[in-house]
């Protein structure tokens, strides 16, 4: 049984151990500098050594503090607008138009001003990844809400809910998977930006370690803090996922991007 | 058509009080200096507008922001819809694509720039991409869901597997595909700036980045407006686009925004 199931890990990560081995061809042709296409070894040398002198989970917690906490108030604002926006006439008609009419727009392009409005520090970067993520969680929120089956909410309040027991047992439950699909759109966007951020003006973060490194020709540094940035990335998705199937147990998803 | 009005009404009322206030406050001199009063940046938009001095660093961005966007596009949906049809491509595709789907793609912009240089080929490189993975996922998953009942009866009249992709794979993924382009065009544009104000020498990313430096403030705002027109009328085009092709198909579905 378990060479079974070893066999099946091996064939159906086999192209993961292609794609690395053709690297490491590439790598040793001799067609491209081995600078700038360092060995797999090589890269994986300078990830423990950065890992274990701290500079890399030192850059890597400053971004995740800042990702996760942008995503966090993100999450708490998007929710209750989202679910506000759904059952409150004005705040629909007030609200709605920002939304549908900011959602296409880059905000990214705000950054030079919120750097002048909160500083060159965390403020201004947590602000914008808050900005970012605020548009997706808002409008799955909104729209898991509206779908809600109405006769759901009748047969509810027939049998005596209040309001309250009707958006926790009815409202929220039922709008729980778009909910959860904003989240896990605004999650990648909340890494993108900070990584962006931490490029264009800061002296902490792994977006100043990654463009640091490739400034100063250190490639292998500058892969090793790309392994950082997508171990983080990966991890947090599936954990995502995961906390995603235990709240909404009776409609888990599985596999790969599902 | 009044109940619309009043709507409309409601909706800008937010937006127009904002806007408001923000101009009192900037006549009034109790504003920083880089908030500028919309009226000034409304002219300087409108006069740089008309002079075509934004015009050359708006057709930068969107060269680049489309070169990449279609590359992008063109890979992910090939790839996806025949990872959609074919074990041997999916089996090669999924464990990769997952793998690498959260990890924020932008990051590798620097090495890109060493490996393919400053100019736009690295910047164009790493749009496409960003766009490549929701156009191979949602490409993939529209081909996957298309019902089996419609190619085995396909199959069964005697089509061929050309005919059984064109006929009726494609139109069945197409709206998935759609919806996938969309998620790619917003996240070519949020690239595409990112990756100017990092390191161009034209475009409205830069431009941001120039007149923020030189402390122009309404310029800067003109490039904000610039790109946040383009990345909107982008969207709307690519909706436009959704309807026509497939009209007819999309009774009663609301439009995301």
């Amino acid at each position: 049984m378990a060479v079974r199931t070893a066999a099946g890990a091996i064939g159906r990560w086999y192209p993961v151990a292609v794609v690395l081995l053709a690297w490491e061809a590439l790598s040793r042709s001799g067609l491209v500098s081995h600078r700038l296409v360092p060995g797999l070894a090589d890269i994986a040398q300078v990830f423990a050594a950065n890992m274990a002198s701290g500079d890399i989970p030192f850059h890597a917690g400053i971004s995740l503090g800042r990702a996760l906490s942008g995503f966090g108030l993100a999450i708490a604002a998007g929710v209750v607008l989202g679910v506000l926006m759904a059952r409150v006439r004005w705040v629909e008609s007030v609200f709605e138009p920002v939304f549908s009419f900011g959602y296409p727009v880059p905000k990214i392009a705000l950054y030079p001003v919120f750097i002048f409005v909160f500083g060159l520090g965390s403020l201004s970067k947590v602000a914008l990844i808050f900005l970012e993520c605020l548009y997706p969680i808002t409008v799955n929120t909104y729209y898991g809400i509206q779908s809600v089956d109405r006769k759901h909410l009748w047969s509810a309040r027939n049998m005596g809910a209040s309001p309250a027991q009707v958006f926790w047992r009815v409202l929220l439950p039922s709008a729980g998977p778009s909910i959860f699909a904003g989240l896990r759109v605004a999650l990648p966007i909340s890494l993108i930006v900070v990584i962006i951020t931490e490029m264009i003006g800061e002296s902490r973060g792994l977006g100043y370690y990654i463009s640091y490194a490739t400034a100063s020709f250190e490639y292998a540094s500058a892969y090793a803090g790309m392994l950082a940035i997508a171990a983080i990335g990966f991890v947090l998705d599936r954990l995502l996922i995961f906390i995603r199937n235990r709240i909404i147990f009776w409609e888990r998803i599985s596999g790969a991007y599902a | 058509m009044q109940a619309r009005l009043a709507r409309l009404g409601k909706g800008l009322a937010l937006p127009v009080a904002l806007i408001a206030l923000w101009e009192v406050a900037g006549h009034t001199g109790s504003l920083p200096r880089y908030l500028v009063a919309p009226s000034v940046i409304a002219n300087t938009t409108l006069s740089m507008a008309l002079s075509g001095e934004l015009l050359s660093d708006t057709l930068d961005s969107l060269l680049r922001a489309y070169a990449g966007f279609l590359i992008g596009a063109c890979l992910g949906i090939a790839l996806g819809l025949l990872a959609g049809v074919s074990r041997a491509v999916e089996g090669f595709f999924d464990p990769l694509i997952s793998l690498t789907y959260p990890v924020p793609k932008i990051a590798l912009l620097p090495i890109l720039m060493s490996w393919l240089g400053l100019g736009d080929a690295s910047k164009i490189a790493v749009i496409a991409l960003g766009v490549f993975y929701p156009a191979f996922i949602n490409a993939y998953y529209g081909a996957k869901a298309v019902n089996r009942l419609h190619v085995w009866s396909a199959l069964n009249m005697g089509a061929t597997r050309v005919q059984v992709f064109a006929k009726v794979i494609l139109p069945s993924a197409a709206p998935q595909v759609l919806t996938g382009l969309r998620i790619g065009l917003a996240l070519a544009f949020i690239v595409m700036f990112a990756a100017e104000m990092v390191g161009a020498k034209t475009g409205l990313g830069n431009l941001v980045m120039e007149a923020e430096a030189s402390l122009r403030f309404d310029l800067m705002y003109a490039a904000i407006i610039a790109i946040g027109v383009l990345g909107f009328a982008s969207d709307r085009l690519l909706l436009a686009l959704r309807r026509r092709l497939l009209a007819g198909r999309m009774a009663g579905h609301a439009d995301h925004a």
